[in-house]
């Protein structure tokens, strides 16, 4: 494991938003976005955060490419400290990581023809030396994700929602980068066009060698995209190890009721009572005492509200629950 | 099965539109039995919505209703006076959509909001009567602290509990059918598995028929007995959920069902291949042979008919004639 090359990490991360009263005065009581996160992530791997709304993952995702300053923490990307870089600095970094949204419609300049959209990049870090440098490789691009060429000169609402994204994911390649931030790309399409982009980012990473963090909240594409999961709730990370082991045996209660959740293809095998989470997700305002779930955990005991359980190992994977592995 | 009781009958939605004629619903039937759920499946532009919206009369302009039979509990009610058919709904026939804050008015407490349901539809009864009776459906659709609830604007609730909400104001009245409109789709998977549930519990109890429109095959597979699949318009392939999950027949159906991850195997997602057509130019013949494997000659010339695949399995391609329906696998 320790040869891998650790392309980000995050250590302590934290985000905490205060809140404004009635009258817009910020007042002492803040949103616990996100609480003390460490993640590694390997080069070459895709890393997906999983979890529901609220728990964080898509502001985590935001903090890694500096589009939201953390509260506290650190973030570390090829082994540097980017976390107080300046916008200039920042600038080079961002050859290096690039995001994917999740709305085609709203990512895109409706006003840009497609070919300013993917030459941006190129002309932003003057990447390329000529104009025709610039529209062969645009071309290339456009070829990359399997939209002709020819269409560079129509606008975003010419294309589906499908195509868009292809857009999106071309102006996100242009600059050869090592990170991908992709935050729920395939969530607002249909089924059959799902498919298809995750296929083509599946094939994206073979042919470049991209590092994808992956952020979503459907566990079947998770599961197909990923090598490794990190399941969050409200901030904090519970599980984190490879894929076909926590899906195969999950440790934590909350992952183990998220995949239970998640409605079955065979309708053979229907969802009974027990397996269902009861209650709702708790305020990120004033969080519960110790463990973050145990409000709606059944198998809670007095030490998960007075103690906060710490991330540890159990086997290869790292668990934040009192019970796990006992 | 004269008697079934919702009878949608080639039922005809056009839009009439600056750019053409868009028909959304081509003549589309669909048969929903008392008691029964039947799923509605579809991706985004098949008209499934539209066919929900017509049979509620909620469509807007330019869209019309321009062809077929919609028959609830033996009355017609395209041939229905506007009034009469307002009467029915929401109080016989009633409907939750997707996204529930849309659906609920902000400045209105949601109690009075579902209170107001019932008052409409019976007129005899008292507003404590009625509060009450509203109390009591909080409390049956999972709603902790029913009686402070009643008193809270819809922002001050959670996705969950405003669907449970709508769910509340739809069944108040004791409905024959309830129209379910993606209704967990705005929803975290935890609370899905809850509304689910409730709708499932509520439908038991009551012998409430659900007709419940969506694009997860999930959702599907765990909560109705039978399917229509819908695509640009038409339905492809109908029957029971346990036959067709089981021996998928249309094309269509079934790149659907493998494009979906399962969460088990990692092998490569199939792809069908191109995209859903515009509905202003649609494709001559069959609708999905542009984007199916298995096309002929045929299926560019001439549309196919209904054919019956097995007892009670209907499908709408050529590969399922008469007698040829082992050529697929």
């Amino acid at each position: 494991m320790s040869e891998r090359e650790i392309l980000l990490e995050t250590r302590n991360l934290t985000k905490e938003y205060p809140l404004k009263n009635s009258f817009g005065i910020r007042g002492k009581q803040v949103v616990h976005a996100v609480s003390g996160v460490d993640l590694q992530i390997f080069a070459g791997e895709t890393l997906s955060l999983v979890g529901e709304s609220g728990c964080g993952k898509s502001t985590l995702g935001r903090m890694v490419t500096r589009l939201i300053e953390p509260t506290k923490g650190q973030i570390l990307f090829e082994g540097q400290d980017i976390t107080e870089y300046s916008d200039r600095e920042m600038g080079q970094v961002y050859q290096k990581i690039q995001m994917i949204f999740q709305d085609p419609y709203a990512s895109l300049d409706p006003r840009m023809k497609v070919r300013r959209i993917i030459e941006e990049p190129l002309v932003t870090h003057r990447v390329c030396k000529s104009r025709e440098e610039r529209e062969k490789r645009v071309g290339e691009l456009m070829g990359m994700v399997g939209i002709r060429p020819e269409l560079a000169s129509r606008y975003p609402h010419q294309f589906s929602g499908g195509q868009r994204q292809r857009i999106g994911i071309a102006r996100a390649l242009a600059l050869n980068p090592r990170l991908m931030v992709c935050d729920e790309p395939v969530s607002a399409l249909d089924v059959s066009i799902q498919s298809q982009i995750l296929n083509l980012l599946k094939d994206l990473q073979e042919q470049f060698k991209l590092t994808y963090l992956f952020i979503s909240h459907d566990l079947g594409v998770v599961h197909y995209i990923s090598d490794r999961i990190c399941v969050m709730f409200l901030g904090k990370v519970c599980e984190i190890g490879k894929t076909e082991e926590i899906y195969g045996d999950p440790l934590h209660p909350y992952t183990r009721f998220l995949l239970r959740a998640v409605p079955s293809m065979d309708p053979e095998k229907r969802q009974g009572q027990k397996e269902i989470l009861t209650g709702e997700i708790p305020s990120a305002v004033n969080p519960p005492s110790g463990c973050r779930f145990r409000t709606r955990c059944p198998y809670a005991k007095e030490v998960c509200g007075q103690r906060e359980p710490e991330l540890r190992d159990v086997g290869e994977r790292k668990v934040a629950c009192h019970m796990a592995g006992e | 099965m004269g008697d079934a009781l919702l009878q949608i009958q080639d039922l005809r939605t056009t839009f009439y539109t600056r750019d053409g004629l868009v028909r959304a619903v081509d003549g589309v039937s669909i048969e929903i039995e008392a008691g029964e759920s039947v799923g509605i499946v579809g991706e985004s532009g098949c008209g499934k919505s539209m066919t929900a919206m017509s049979l509620m009369g909620l469509l807007k302009k330019p869209g019309k209703v321009d062809g077929g039979s919609i028959v609830f509990d033996g009355q017609e009610l395209l041939a229905m006076a506007a009034k009469d058919r307002r009467r029915l709904m929401g109080n016989r026939i009633s409907m939750i959509f997707q996204e529930p804050m849309t659906s609920l008015n902000p400045v209105i407490t949601v109690g009075r909001q579902v209170r107001e349901a019932l008052l409409v539809h019976n007129k005899g009864m008292s507003r404590s009567q009625a509060k009450e009776r509203v109390i009591q459906m909080f409390q049956l659709v999972g709603i902790p602290d029913a009686p402070k609830r009643y008193g809270e604007y819809p922002h001050q609730l959670s996705g969950g509990l405003r669907q449970r909400v709508m769910i509340a104001m739809a069944m108040v009245c004791d409905p024959g059918l309830l129209i379910a409109d993606e209704p967990t789709t705005a929803l975290d998977v935890t609370i899905e598995a809850q509304i689910l549930h409730l709708m499932k519990d509520l439908q038991e109890d009551k012998g409430t028929a659900v007709m419940m429109i969506t694009h997860n095959l999930g959702v599907v597979a765990q909560f109705c007995t039978r399917l229509y699949v819908m695509y640009a318009g038409k339905v492809m392939e109908s029957g029971t959920v346990r036959e067709i999950f089981k021996h998928v027949c249309h094309p269509y159906t079934d790149g659907l069902m493998r494009s979906v991850p399962d969460m088990k195997s990692k092998e490569r997602l199939y792809n069908i291949r191109g995209m859903v057509p515009s509905m202003l130019h649609l494709p001559k013949g069959c609708r999905f042979c542009p984007r199916c494997q298995y096309s002929m000659a045929r299926c560019f010339e001439e549309e196919p008919q209904i054919y019956e695949a097995s007892p009670g399995h209907f499908v709408r391609c050529f590969l399922f004639e008469q007698g040829k329906g082992e050529k697929r696998p």
